[in-house]
């Protein structure tokens, strides 16, 4: 009813243009709020349900984390100030902060910290599968004092610190009631407002799809944020945040697309472009049991004549307005200093992809497209909308052009994201001839990315059909080597013979781009992203200048 | 009698066709390719076991007719059934929706029939006046405009003066006082109902222009004129009343997809309404809101419908079946 009464009154005033007195500034007494835009929405406060990035973010301020990021990609102590690795590397010990409180004024303790991951691994199969990545391997998370976290995994485990830093602590005495029987109460609990916090925000208020508002925890154990609290509007449409921007009635923008940076720095607003945890490719099906019509996609010779055929140089200064660069590694160079630096782009040149054709004997036929296997070289490109919503469009247009020179005709197929998973994965990935997509790895550790090529990740993340033991092995073994040297070789290796295979055709990376006010300063970024799931550093920091 | 049976009549035509559309629904987004699984389940190291664990969580696990039975079932009790995506229940999700794409809807369509009826009997009054040109100029102008590319326009030119997305101020934490609420609601529905307005009004004054001056030639209105009646009067009190059934017709139609219509203006300003909710929804397959949503449109539509058939029935009893 107050809902109605209010519509009626706001179409009486908005008609008498009263509504620009309503205003909000971003003061309250307690200090400074920070407004941030997003155009993705939280799907759940239940870290059990949710899936999307700006949850996890989220987490990352209300729930403390074992460790986090620094802005030069290095782990340092959260909630954990020590940490230490017995000599086989199966043993993890942390010392975690003393004294430390809930925001309902229990206490926060290293029990927690073993809860959340016991629980975690005890229902990995089940309610909690969606977080079992992080506690893969891990036998037991005990607590010889309430200081002290101790981890046995079953084997050397290299990336401990990438996973414990991605996992959201949960305060035991709110959770343990639905973990009972087979723990599907965990994803039933909506974990709604106020919840109970241990980071150095507390969740004030969330209205799904518009807002979440967030207060200062003064019980927080760590260092006190210099702004009152923060909010997050969500937005469905990229146009509608950015002029939200312009008009003063946000302070920052999580994802700014490459064509508003010219117009927000001309407005004044600072822009920041980092280099991206993104790459986008061109998949060439690569899975020997592919559909004869494109049998041929699994020669080597034909994919090498592809990887020549894609100008990067004009892909990021055309589409990504130079917002990015040309790609080469599937590690992206926002993920730490894991990317391969020595590999290079391939260089754009039709008459080597030309000279390769004929080479692999693939001639034209009378309309210039090359015949393989009895039947032009005709194909369909599944873009997903992830994909044909952005600037990938205008690559794959240039792609098109280029590839209709070497003889090589392609068709956008625009699917949305679920179709198009259906498209890639159908038939055990026999049935699709090329996507273009874009993949996010970590900000700290590759483990992810290299995890998409495995054939264990096939049917579920594995989109091109690749499958071999000398890759599994390589994985198998970076994720064992506890030297970081050893571990980089490894890492290193990896990425060469993914840009050899040419399975993923590396096209470019996008930059993370943000925007805000110049009124703020003292934001860093953590893997191109002040707003961070990986740290809670940019938003203790932050502050209004002056 | 005949009222009855008239009503009786489109009463349980009504109640099938909910019923055909429910089914409809049911099976429409299952055969489209991909599923709410595959997305949900595409995290890095996901697993097989996680999979499944959603498909036995969502219901997916049993065949589509157990599932069509389910729902029926949970239906007729009230039930739209659990999100996927958010875990929670759809009839509490899209409850709030509802609400706030009647007032975007509501006002853009009240807005857009009362433009419409004024500029229409205008032109008739001045019928071949520049005043007449101008007006059905720019009303087939607007209307022929595409909603979301006029919400672009009207968002870029009004950037800094009129709230840009949302549907109130977010930013507040407290609660404001009511009036205060609604001068901010108000600022922000003035873009998504201008569009509305602007998109739709077109058509209401070319239907009432030509309804008119259907009826100013009729002898009852010239003989009113004759008798000295002011020119206001003869328009709005014996013209327009009689010109009123194409143009009830009209708006009780309209009113049936005042609703679904709002889905593109609702995403451009970021409205949260059932337009943004189905939209997103369809992006995740998330099916019990997708059905929810449409389930909500559909009765619209068809209550709407029925509404209309009934006030046509009244004004004409010429009307049948």
């Amino acid at each position: 009813m107050r809902k109605a009464l209010a519509a009626l009154a706001a179409v009486l005033l908005a008609c008498s243009g009263l509504s620009a007195c309503a205003r909000a500034g971003s003061q309250t007494a307690d200090g400074d709020i920070y407004r941030l835009g997003s155009d993705q929405a939280i799907d759940s406060m239940n870290p059990f349900v949710s899936v999307v990035t700006t949850a996890f973010a989220v987490y990352e301020q209300i729930y403390p984390t074992l460790v986090q990021l620094d802005p030069e990609g290095r782990f340092v102590a959260e909630f954990a100030s020590t940490w230490t690795t017995s000599e086989d590397g199966r043993t993890w010990t942390f010392r975690t902060h003393p004294g430390a409180t809930w925001s309902d004024g229990k206490p926060l303790t290293a029990a927690d910290a073993a809860w959340t991951l016991n629980t975690i691994a005890a229902f990995k199969d089940g309610p909690t599968a969606g977080l079992a990545n992080y506690v893969s391997d891990l036998d037991e998370a005990s607590t010889p004092d309430p200081n002290t976290l101790v981890l046995r995994y079953s084997r050397p485990v290299a990336n401990v610190l990438n996973r414990l830093m991605s996992v959201p602590i949960l305060p035991e005495h709110v959770w343990r009631e639905y973990a009972g029987g087979d723990g599907e109460a965990l994803t039933t609990f909506p974990n709604n407002a106020p919840v109970v916090s241990g980071g150095p925000f507390v969740l004030v208020r969330h209205v799904p799809k518009q807002v979440a508002l967030f207060k200062r925890n003064p019980a927080y154990y760590g260092p006190k944020p210099h702004i009152a609290g923060f909010g997050i509007q969500f937005f469905s449409s990229d146009d509608a945040m950015i002029t939200a921007l312009k008009s003063r009635q946000l302070d920052a923008v999580r994802t700014v697309p490459s064509t508003s940076v010219a117009n927000l720095e001309s407005a004044g607003f600072e822009v920041i472009s980092s280099p991206g945890l993104r790459f986008e490719s061109i998949t060439v099906n690569a899975n020997p049991k592919q559909r004869p019509e494109h049998r041929e996609l699994a020669d080597p010779l034909l994919r090498q004549a592809f990887d020549h055929t894609i100008n990067r140089a004009q892909i990021v200064e055309t589409s990504l307005l130079g917002h990015g660069r040309p790609g080469a590694s599937i590690i992206p160079p926002g993920t730490a200093n894991w990317a391969d630096r020595s590999l290079q782009p391939t260089p754009f040149d039709l008459g080597a992809a030309n000279r390769l054709l004929d080479q692999a004997g693939y001639r034209r036929g009378p309309d210039g497209t090359r015949i393989a296997n009895g039947h032009p070289m005709d194909y369909p490109v599944i873009l997903p909308e992830d994909t044909y919503g952005g600037a990938g469009l205008r690559s794959f247009q240039i792609i098109r052009s280029d590839f209709a020179k070497i003889g090589v005709r392609l068709t956008a197929k625009l699917l949305d994201n679920a179709a198009a998973n259906e498209a890639v994965m159908a038939n055990e990935s026999q049935d699709f001839a090329m996507t273009m997509w874009g993949w996010s790895g970590g900000t700290g550790d590759p483990d992810d990315t290299l995890n998409y090529l495995t054939c264990q990740s096939w049917g579920i993340l594995n989109d091109t059909g690749y499958c071999s033991e000398e890759w599994d092995d390589l994985y198998a073994r970076q994720g064992a080597a506890m030297t970081p040297a050893e571990r980089h070789g490894i890492v290193d290796e990896m990425q060469r013979l993914a840009a050899r295979e040419r399975v993923l055709l590396v096209i470019a990376y996008p930059d993370s781009i943000e925007a805000h006010s110049r009124e703020w300063v003292d934001l860093p970024q953590v893997g191109g992203n002040s707003f961070s799931s990986e740290s809670k550093i940019p938003l203790l920091s932050v502050r209004r200048a002056g | 009698m005949r009222v009855l049976e008239y009503v009786l009549r489109r009463g349980i035509f009504s109640l099938v066709t909910i019923f055909l559309a429910i089914t409809g629904n049911f099976f429409l987004f299952r055969v489209l390719p991909g599923d709410a699984v595959s997305n949900l389940a595409k995290v890095p190291h996901s697993t097989p076991e996680l999979q499944h664990a959603l498909m036995v969580r969502f219901g997916l696990d049993k065949s589509k007719w157990d599932q069509y039975l389910i729902y029926l079932k949970n239906l007729l009790h009230g039930d739209l059934g659990v999100s996927f995506t958010y875990q929670e229940s759809v009839s509490h999700l899209l409850l709030d929706d509802l609400e706030n794409t009647v007032v975007l809807a509501g006002v853009g369509t009240l807005g857009a029939i009362f433009i419409g009826i004024l500029s229409g009997v205008m032109s008739a009054w001045r019928r071949s006046s520049p005043l007449d040109h101008l007006n059905t100029g720019v009303a087939t102008l607007v209307y022929s405009f595409p909603a979301q590319w006029l919400g672009l326009v009207l968002l870029i030119l009004f950037a800094g003066v009129l709230p840009a997305g949302g549907m109130s101020d977010q930013f507040l934490f407290d609660s404001p006082p009511f009036w205060q609420h609604a001068a901010d609601v108000g600022g922000h529905l003035v873009l998504p109902a201008a569009t509305m307005i602007l998109t739709a009004y077109g058509g209401y004054t070319l239907v009432v222009r030509s309804s008119v001056l259907e009826t100013l030639g009729e002898d009852y209105v010239l003989t009113a004129r004759a008798k000295g009646i002011p020119a206001r009067r003869v328009v709005w009190r014996h013209a327009v009343r009689n010109a009123l059934l194409p143009i009830v017709t009209m708006v009780a139609l309209d009113l049936g997809y005042v609703v679904g219509g709002a889905v593109l203006v609702e995403v451009i300003f970021s409205w949260p309404g059932l337009g943004m909710a189905t939209f997103t929804a369809i992006g995740q397959r998330d099916y019990p809101m997708i059905q929810g949503a449409f389930l909500i449109l559909t009765v619209s539509v068809i209550l709407l419908n029925f509404v209309a058939d009934l006030v046509c029935f009244r004004l004409d009893r010429r009307v049948s079946a």
